[in-house]
């Protein structure tokens, strides 16, 4: 039965099915391939468009010009004039800094609480771990309106702690840590304990050792989920010294209106950072991402 | 354990910026705010809705006025109407979000003043530089509530007429000197539409359909009606309403107007020539003269057509108002005033770029702002503007004025009769009078 | 484990609890354990479970964001609530949107996935063409999008004007946005699905086509007949977790379709909620109707896990 769970680690050992090795170039498969292609460049036509017309003067890129895929003289002025106006980056520092935080805390709260609710015996145990995990029914836009006025009345509000913590209560995360923790054999900890080990270094010596998938998976998801988060930061940031890119974007006007080469250059570069960060670690974003939907 | 979490607001979000940053490890370049919080400058934290083309004028004014006084300006600029409104609101609320805002007067009562609102001291009015004899009379009374003062207005702006001079040349309805001809009533504007509409082969004139209720609330006035409101209900006169309700069906019927046109769509109809003329309002004459340095276009602007006997039009105040604060500062406190009197003093160029009608008398009075070109052609906007009824749920992107254009934008569209308009008009109105008041 | 691992989702006995762990000598009890839940039990408490209570209190009263005194006044904001026309409309067009955007987010996306499945070689920019949205912000998504819908000069209409196919949409600028906003929100959000099927895909071991390769069946047939049903497990958790998704909708109507001077007259549940509470100030009338949305997604989700678990025995 547990022969699949327990072994955390060994998923990069597992062999990848074996490819096909046949070569033969069927018709059906040169469809397949042209298809998909299409398909694949046809999704991407939003961004190419937004590129296209970042790049291009304003005069170009207004309404009732004619068409044209490559500006006929390119521009940096709509980047220039985005980065000018400072937001955009303090917009980005903020993003980053809300959800660092919100992906360290979450994993550290959970890490802890998940490491309990496999391990120890303590009192209220299954009341505490039912309470929690029905906090997973509760959808976190059905508790806006009082949520506001709890982080108002803490004086949180315009804050990074406001924005943060609200996020980093995540129940399903629990969950999922705790399952893995329980396929996580008995016998290493036993060793540890045996030398006098505390939970606090079991944890951090035997079991997050063996958790690094997992964690990783937990942590991408989480980040990439508070980056994008809009409603919360829309109702709690309101300075826009302290908004974060998202809402920023979606609020401010800062005179973007109706310039739309310039427009589209505050487009292009929000979607950027975490476009970067997925070009680079597309296989583990891949993977955690589809784990932790998997798993939920 | 020492993992709880930390007791609120123990840790500021400058500290945490900071923290964050170095962490991060960036240096302090390229980090606006946390530079600011850094440096001695006094900060002034302005919130405006002005996305419009009016914004870039008093982005300018703003420069001049940091260069100045030395003081550091932060303004932003939300999305206008709702957006706006609801951020204000919800950092008033927090207590913890700008110096200073721009609001529409007519909104005063709708944002809960005394509770969401710093009042404005008299005194200290005045050690700024500004006196209660500066502003019209009647503007001045609408800025108080509960016997406090709340808002100081710094402009009148409304709907307007522009006309494209080369279109209307060749339609033949300029004056001699370059001006639009002066019609009377419905039949004769349409009529000058329609030949307006033989020579730019689409619309003749381009007006936001999105903004129905502007140009309903303008031809409701202009037959003098009224609209009450009380505890229970509410009284509209249908006639006058269906009349004004008539004339939107009957323009984008014929095609002297588009069926669909937001604010955007409508100005560009005006600069690409879709349409000889545009019913918005004064402040869009910045984008028209910046279209016109590059790509050329010859326009002028004049009142609201005379519809229904005369040249009433819907308008309203821009006026600073002080956001609740947790707490001031007594540099940032007067920095603030010093701010909104500084704009007031300067506003002129106000009046000049955005085509405001500067509330400041002395401004509005002098000989420079009198010979102010095309201000001078639409001056009587002033005596004309009509504000919004006066009820809690009203005023400029209020629900009585968003929910009433939603209703007019159908009538456009020629989905929805004059008739069923007005009755839905009527009912939205009753939900709104029906609900609980949530200010007072 | 699933999370890394990717099992053939049928394989892997995910679903049911793991057997409970024997007592060990680690396990006596003592206070030790709630030490290390108290952490995020508290932020649970105060961000969570407080502001539910909380709500539940604010339902009965006048509560008002300008910060006035509080008064008890019963049932009246729910009785409000249940005649008001508005809230009912949104949450109506709130399941329009549920009802549009659920089928292509899971056909489309198992499609996209056996597409890539079966092009490997072109697997990283499938996978990267299909996927980057989802990482994209929802506001640039929607200013990608408002740019591509432009009616007069739009890329959209543009093409559909060039090839004959009309050209004079008005796409989000009309009274009726929803099909406009469930297109940008499949582009947006398609990416998810198409992920977990692709896992889930690849998990599928070569050994079960072996007799349908023998019998000599072609690709689509064994797509039909074996990758298919064994992809039904995943099907179900992909539908569910659309559904609750759909039901949330908020970001991107709001973004294109909300307030402003772009007017829509259809609101989706959340908006209405957010409008009535922070635009119209009525905290206390808003709790109210945040409950009732509640109960909506919460009997979805049980309906739904139900008929799933029901199926799956």
């Amino acid at each position: 039965m547990t022969a699949v769970d327990t072994r955390p680690r060994t998923s990069k050992a597992k062999p990848r099915p074996l490819p096909r090795k046949r070569k033969r170039i069927t018709a059906g498969s040169a469809l397949v391939y042209i298809s998909a292609f299409f398909l694949a460049l046809l999704w991407l036509v939003p961004f190419l468009w937004a590129l296209s017309t970042s790049f291009k003067t304003e005069t170009d890129a207004s309404l009732g010009q004619p068409i044209r895929w490559l500006p006929p003289e390119w521009s940096v002025e709509g980047y220039r004039t985005v980065l000018e106006r400072g937001d955009h980056v303090t917009w980005m520092i903020n993003s980053t800094v809300v959800s660092t935080i919100v992906t360290v805390l979450t994993l550290v709260l959970c890490v802890l609480a998940a490491y309990a609710f496999s391990r120890l015996e303590f009192p209220f145990k299954r009341t505490i771990y039912g309470v929690i995990l029905a906090g997973i029914m509760i959808p976190p836009q059905a508790i806006i309106i009082p949520l506001f006025d709890v982080v108002s009345s803490l004086k949180m509000v315009d804050t990074y702690w406001g924005l943060a913590l609200p996020q980093v209560v995540a129940p399903v995360m629990i969950f999922i840590l705790k399952r893995f923790f329980d396929g996580i054999p008995r016998d290493y900890e036993e060793a540890a304990t045996l030398d006098g080990a505390g939970h606090l270094r079991i944890l951090r010596s035997v079991i997050l050792p063996l958790s690094g998938p997992i964690l990783a998976a937990v942590g991408i998801f989480t980040f990439i989920l508070s980056w994008n988060n809009f409603l919360w930061p829309l109702l709690v940031a309101n300075d826009p010294s302290i908004m974060t890119l998202p809402v920023g974007l979606g609020v401010v006007a800062g005179g973007y209106g109706l310039f739309y080469a310039q427009n589209m250059a505050a487009a292009v570069l929000g979607a950027l950072p975490l476009l970067i960060v997925f070009l680079i670690f597309q296989k583990q974003i891949v993977r955690g991402v589809a784990g932790v939907g998997l798993s939920r | 354990m020492r993992n709880h979490p930390s007791p609120p607001g123990a840790l500021s979000r400058r500290s945490l910026l900071a923290g964050g940053a170095a962490a991060a490890g960036l240096g302090l370049s390229g980090c606006g705010s946390l530079a600011t919080s850094l440096s001695d400058q006094t900060v002034v934290r302005q919130w405006n809705l002005l996305a419009g083309s009016d914004g870039a004028i008093m982005t300018d004014m703003h420069q001049q006025f940091m260069d100045e006084t030395g003081i550091d300006l932060k303004a932003t600029t939300f999305a206008w109407g709702t957006p706006f409104y609801t951020k204000l609101t919800m950092g008033a609320a927090g207590g913890n979000a700008a110096d200073v805002a721009t609001i529409h007067l007519s909104r005063l009562e709708s944002l809960s003043p005394t509770t969401l609102m710093d009042p404005i001291d008299l005194g200290e009015l005045e050690e700024a530089g500004l006196r209660p004899e500066d502003f019209p009379p009647a503007m001045w009374d609408r800025c108080f509530s509960d016997g406090e003062l709340y808002a100081v207005p710094i402009d009148t702006h409304a709907l307007v007429n522009y006309y494209n001079r080369t279109i209307c040349d060749q339609a033949g309805v300029l004056n001699d000197d370059g001006t639009l001809l002066e019609t009377h009533g419905v039949d004769e504007y349409f009529d000058l539409l329609r030949a307006v509409k033989d020579v730019t082969g689409e619309y003749g004139t381009s007006l936001d359909t999105n903004a129905g209720w502007r140009q309903f609330w303008a031809w409701y006035r202009q037959q003098d009606g009224e609209w009450a409101f009380h505890e229970d209900g509410h009284e509209l006169d249908d006639d006058k309403a269906l009349a004004a309700i008539q004339v939107m069906w009957d323009m984008a019927e014929e095609g002297l107007c588009p069926r669909v046109s937001d604010g955007g769509q409508t100005a560009a109809n005006f600069e690409n020539g879709a349409g000889g003329l545009v019913q918005v309002g004064n402040w869009e004459i910045t984008r028209f003269r910046q279209f016109d340095e590059t790509q050329g276009l010859d326009f002028s602007m004049t009142e609201m057509p005379d519809f229904f006997g005369n040249r009433r039009t819907q308008g309203d105040s821009h006026s600073y108002i002080i956001p609740r604060h947790n707490l001031w500062s007594d540099e940032g406190r007067r920095a603030t005033l010093d701010y909104i009197s500084w704009m007031l003093q300067h506003s002129l160029q106000w009046g000049a770029g955005a085509g405001h009608t500067p509330a400041y008398l002395p401004v509005t009075e002098s000989a420079e702002y009198q010979a102010l070109e095309p201000n001078a052609e639409y001056a009587g906007v002033s005596e004309n503007v009509q504000y919004d009824p006066d009820v809690w749920f009203s005023g400029s992107a209020a629900p009585l004025a968003d929910r009433v254009a939603q209703v007019l934008a159908g009538v456009y569209a020629g989905n929805t009769t004059p008739e069923q308009a007005l009755d839905a008009v009527k009912a939205e109105a009753q939900t709104l009078v029906e609900q609980p008041n949530p200010v007072d | 484990m699933m999370t890394t691992d990717t099992q053939a989702p049928d394989a892997a006995p995910t679903a049911d609890k793991p057997p409970s762990p024997t007592p060990t000598a680690v396990k006596r009890r003592s206070w030790t354990g709630l030490w290390f839940v108290l952490p995020f039990a508290a932020v649970y408490v105060v961000f969570l479970l407080w502001p539910m209570i909380l709500g539940l209190y604010y339902s009965f009263t006048d509560k008002s964001l300008t910060g006035r005194p509080v008064s008890w006044i019963g049932l009246d904001n729910w009785t409000e609530a249940f005649g008001d026309e508005r809230a009912w409309q949104s949450l109506l067009n709130t399941a329009e949107f549920t009802l549009y955007s659920t089928p292509p987010l899971v056909i489309l996306a198992l499609a996209l996935a056996l597409l890539t499945h079966r092009a490997r070689k072109l697997g990283w920019f499938l996978r990267l063409s299909f996927f980057a949205p989802f990482v994209v912000p929802v506001s640039v998504v929607t200013m990608l999008w408002m740019w591509l819908y432009q009616p007069d000069g739009g890329l959209i209409n543009h093409y559909l004007g060039a090839w004959g196919l009309g050209g004079d949409h008005l796409w989000v600028f009309q009274e009726h946005a929803m099909g406009s906003v469930v297109i940008t929100t499949v582009w947006w959000t398609l990416g998810f699905n198409f992920l977990l099927y692709l896992a889930a895909l690849q998990a599928i071991p070569n050994e079960v086509y072996e007799a349908a390769d023998i019998d000599g069946a072609n690709w689509w047939q064994k797509t039909v007949r074996i990758t298919i049903p064994l992809l039904k497990r995943i099907t179900a958790l992909v539908i569910v977790l659309q559904l609750i998704n759909s039901l949330r909708i908020f970001d991107q109507y709001y973004l294109m379709a909300g307030g402003g001077t772009n007017l829509s007259p259809e609101k989706v549940a959340i908006q209405h909620i957010y409008e009535m509470g922070f635009t119209g100030l009525r905290v206390g009338y808003a709790s109210a109707l945040s409950y009732i949305l509640f109960v909506f997604i919460l009997i979805v989700a049980i309906v739904q896990l139900r008929l799933l678990s029901r199926k799956e025995d």
